[in-house]
């Protein structure tokens, strides 16, 4: 039996003054919209779908309505579910027309014998669930327009679409979303959903649909939702890489700042990590977040408390209201 | 002196005897064709292009020439190539009318700042790279046409496209290839390249293109690439598994043997790993390989012997001519 426990995470980045406050709003919200689900259903699952649907349908953040743009001033979509109780794993890339990503990816994982599928073949797949593709243009945010014709007029080096990029994209963006929750039985699961980075190449897949990089559980070892720059978070593995040191004994909070580390020194960038250790020997499962970019917003909500925060080693706590 | 090596594989699976011959000599012409860009003092990663790109154009393998199809009946490649020195890497998913996915994999890594293209996008970015796209019928072969055509005759639980099946996908599929090399400077690097599984969903993506589950290359651990049941190394990450086990101390093919151990208990599947891990002082590396499968096509060459075996426990070898 464990205490039923979720985090959330709206994006690791450097956030404006002026968003903090409704950044925080929207992690506590789908925080608590998770765990509703967590103590009503019981359910891991239900509870990481809940929370990373509410936060792609808050336009504040990059994943669902309020994606970034690609080159071609697209939405593309990449989302991911992983159940810790069989590894069972569903994820989607470069889907478009879906108001909600994650819920495409769990019924990948329901529905099918396969853990990704990728761009035509993914909507198809929704649209044989009954799930109607909307315009694209709905997804489409004034603030994703904007960070885009941003990036057009900064980029002076890119004459034809398909150049090789000196100038790094606009980081001011990743702001992939996530959760994690482990249920009163013990099960873990996992769930991340993005737009990706502003004028990201066509096709261009990061790490949130990945298992390894932008999620991972394991019911014998925990969960964990990663955000921040993509291609680095791919290369180590990161989200695998947590789960294995949880494996050689360290606390989800050393877990995750050794893996950042080792990221930030053997291949650059900066990301946040949230981490739910399994209850394990000591019995109690562990909750743990920790991020080397300026913020990173996020809420947890465990024992009827709520705490969230956007700022390094800093935090904020309420008892939950009824 | 470092002395160079390389390992292929050409797939993990139930290779029928009709295809034995074929199959031998298929990875050790590879073998033959990546080691001797080592001896002219080429890069590991030349090595492995090369090897994988000759195993893509031999029409025994599921990869480039030879690809099985979709439920569709076309062709949808996916490739990776990684380079052990920074953890650099390029891959595609979904690639269409392409003879050599694992070169548009390498330009990923070298003309893009991403890791990753799929669909349209790798399609679109290989055009843009001078690389002019094929018609599909330049890539299938009757064998791929017949075990497609197969399928779609005995998938009796198959209504409309797309519904669940209880019917398992034809396993005959499985021979994705992969190389994994160590150059004369001790840099490694693997690379790995499929068409998938016959009749696979439209879209759907295996292990292959995934950093940690095709494949998984790093100088300080060593370099891994795999082949079987795709969606059973996704959820164990089993290169990265196989990564973790070397950096314990495991050989290479304890390594091998132990990871894929762990995928068989705790999710199911049959799987083959190749894999070199480099010694405690950076000099040298083991070669190893495993296979849950019947059987897999492998073929290694190092210190003027070629070894290749197809079987279980079976490994022939003799000198390298000239």
């Amino acid at each position: 039996m464990s205490v039923p426990t979720i985090i959330v995470h709206g994006g690791a980045r450097t956030f404006e003054p002026d968003l903090k406050e409704v950044v925080k709003d929207g992690v506590r919200a789908a925080a608590r919209q998770g765990y509703d689900h967590l103590i009503g259903s019981g359910n891991a699952m239900d509870a990481v779908v809940e929370a990373v649907s509410a936060m792609e349908d808050n336009m504040v953040f990059n994943a669902g309505h309020g994606s970034m743009l690609n080159l071609n001033g697209d939405v593309e979509m990449d989302a991911i579910v992983i159940d810790g109780r069989n590894l069972a794993s569903g994820a989607v890339c470069g889907l478009q027309g879906c108001a909600n990503p994650v819920q495409v990816a769990r019924l990948v994982m329901e529905k099918t014998k396969h853990c990704l599928l990728t761009a035509d073949g993914a909507r198809a797949f929704m649209k044989s669930q009954g799930i109607q593709p909307i315009p694209n243009r709905e997804l489409v945010t004034q603030k994703a327009v904007v960070e885009f014709e941003t990036y057009k007029k900064y980029s002076t080096a890119v004459e034809k679409v398909m150049l090789s990029r000196s100038i790094p994209p606009v980081t001011s963006d990743c702001d992939t979303v996530g959760a994690v929750a482990i249920d009163g039985n013990g099960n873990v699961a996992a769930a991340t959903s993005t737009g990706g980075i502003t004028a990201k190449l066509p096709g261009r897949v990061g790490d949130s649909c990945i298992i390894g990089s932008g999620a991972y559980a394991d019911n014998a070892v925990g969960a964990v939702s990663t955000t921040g720059l993509g291609e680095s978070i791919m290369r180590v593995c990161l989200a695998r890489r947590i789960a294995e040191l949880l494996e050689k004994g360290e606390t989800a909070d050393q877990a995750s700042k050794h893996a950042l580390d080792f990221m930030s020194k053997r291949v650059g960038g900066t990301a946040g990590v949230i981490v739910i250790s399994a209850a394990g020997v000591s019995g109690t499962a562990r909750v743990a977040h920790h991020f080397t970019t300026t913020n990173m917003v996020w809420a947890a909500i465990s024992n009827g408390y709520m705490r969230w925060g956007i700022d390094p080693d800093q935090e904020e706590s309420s008892e939950l209201k009824a | 002196m470092i002395e160079p090596t390389i390992i292929v594989h050409g797939g993990a699976w139930d290779i029928p005897s009709s295809l034995t011959t074929r199959s031998v000599n298929g990875v050790k012409a590879a073998a033959c064709k990546g080691h001797e860009i080592l001896r002219c003092g080429g890069s590991a990663v030349d090595a492995v292009v090369a090897a994988v790109s000759a195993l893509e154009d031999d029409t025994a393998f599921d990869a480039g020439h030879g690809a099985v199809l979709n439920l569709k009946g076309e062709v949808e490649l996916d490739a990776i190539v990684i380079d052990g020195r920074n953890l650099e890497s390029g891959a595609v998913c979904g690639l269409q009318g392409c003879a050599n996915p694992v070169q548009v994999a390498r330009l990923v890594m070298e003309k893009t700042s991403h890791c990753l293209l799929s669909g349209r996008g790798a399609t679109d970015f290989m055009e843009s790279q001078g690389i002019a796209r094929i018609p599909d019928t330049e890539l299938v072969t009757p064998e791929a046409r017949n075990e497609w055509e197969t399928y779609v005759k005995f998938s009796a639980a198959v209504r409309s496209l797309f519904s669940s099946r209880s019917t398992p996908p034809v396993t005959s599929g499985c021979d994705t290839v992969g190389a994994v090399a160590m150059d004369a400077k001790g840099n490694l690097a693997a690379a790995t390249s499929t068409g998938g599984i016959t009749a696979k969903l439209p879209g759907r993506v295996g292990d292959s293109p995934i950093i940690g589950s095709g494949a998984y290359a790093d100088n300080t651990v060593g370099a891994v690439s795999t082949t079987g049941h795709g969606e059973s190394i996704m959820k164990v990450c089993l290169a990265k598994k196989v990564g973790e086990q070397m950096e314990k101390g495991d050989t290479a093919d304890q390594a091998a043997r132990n990871a894929l151990d762990f995928m068989a208990q705790r999710v199911g599947g049959a799987a083959g790993v190749i894999a070199l891990s480099k010694d405690r002082q950076g000099a040298a590396c083991q070669v190893g390989h495993h296979f849950t499968t019947t059987r897999m096509a492998w073929s290694s060459i190092s210190n003027g012997q070629i070894r290749w075996g197809i079987d279980p426990g079976q490994e022939m070898i003799s000198p390298l001519n000239g």
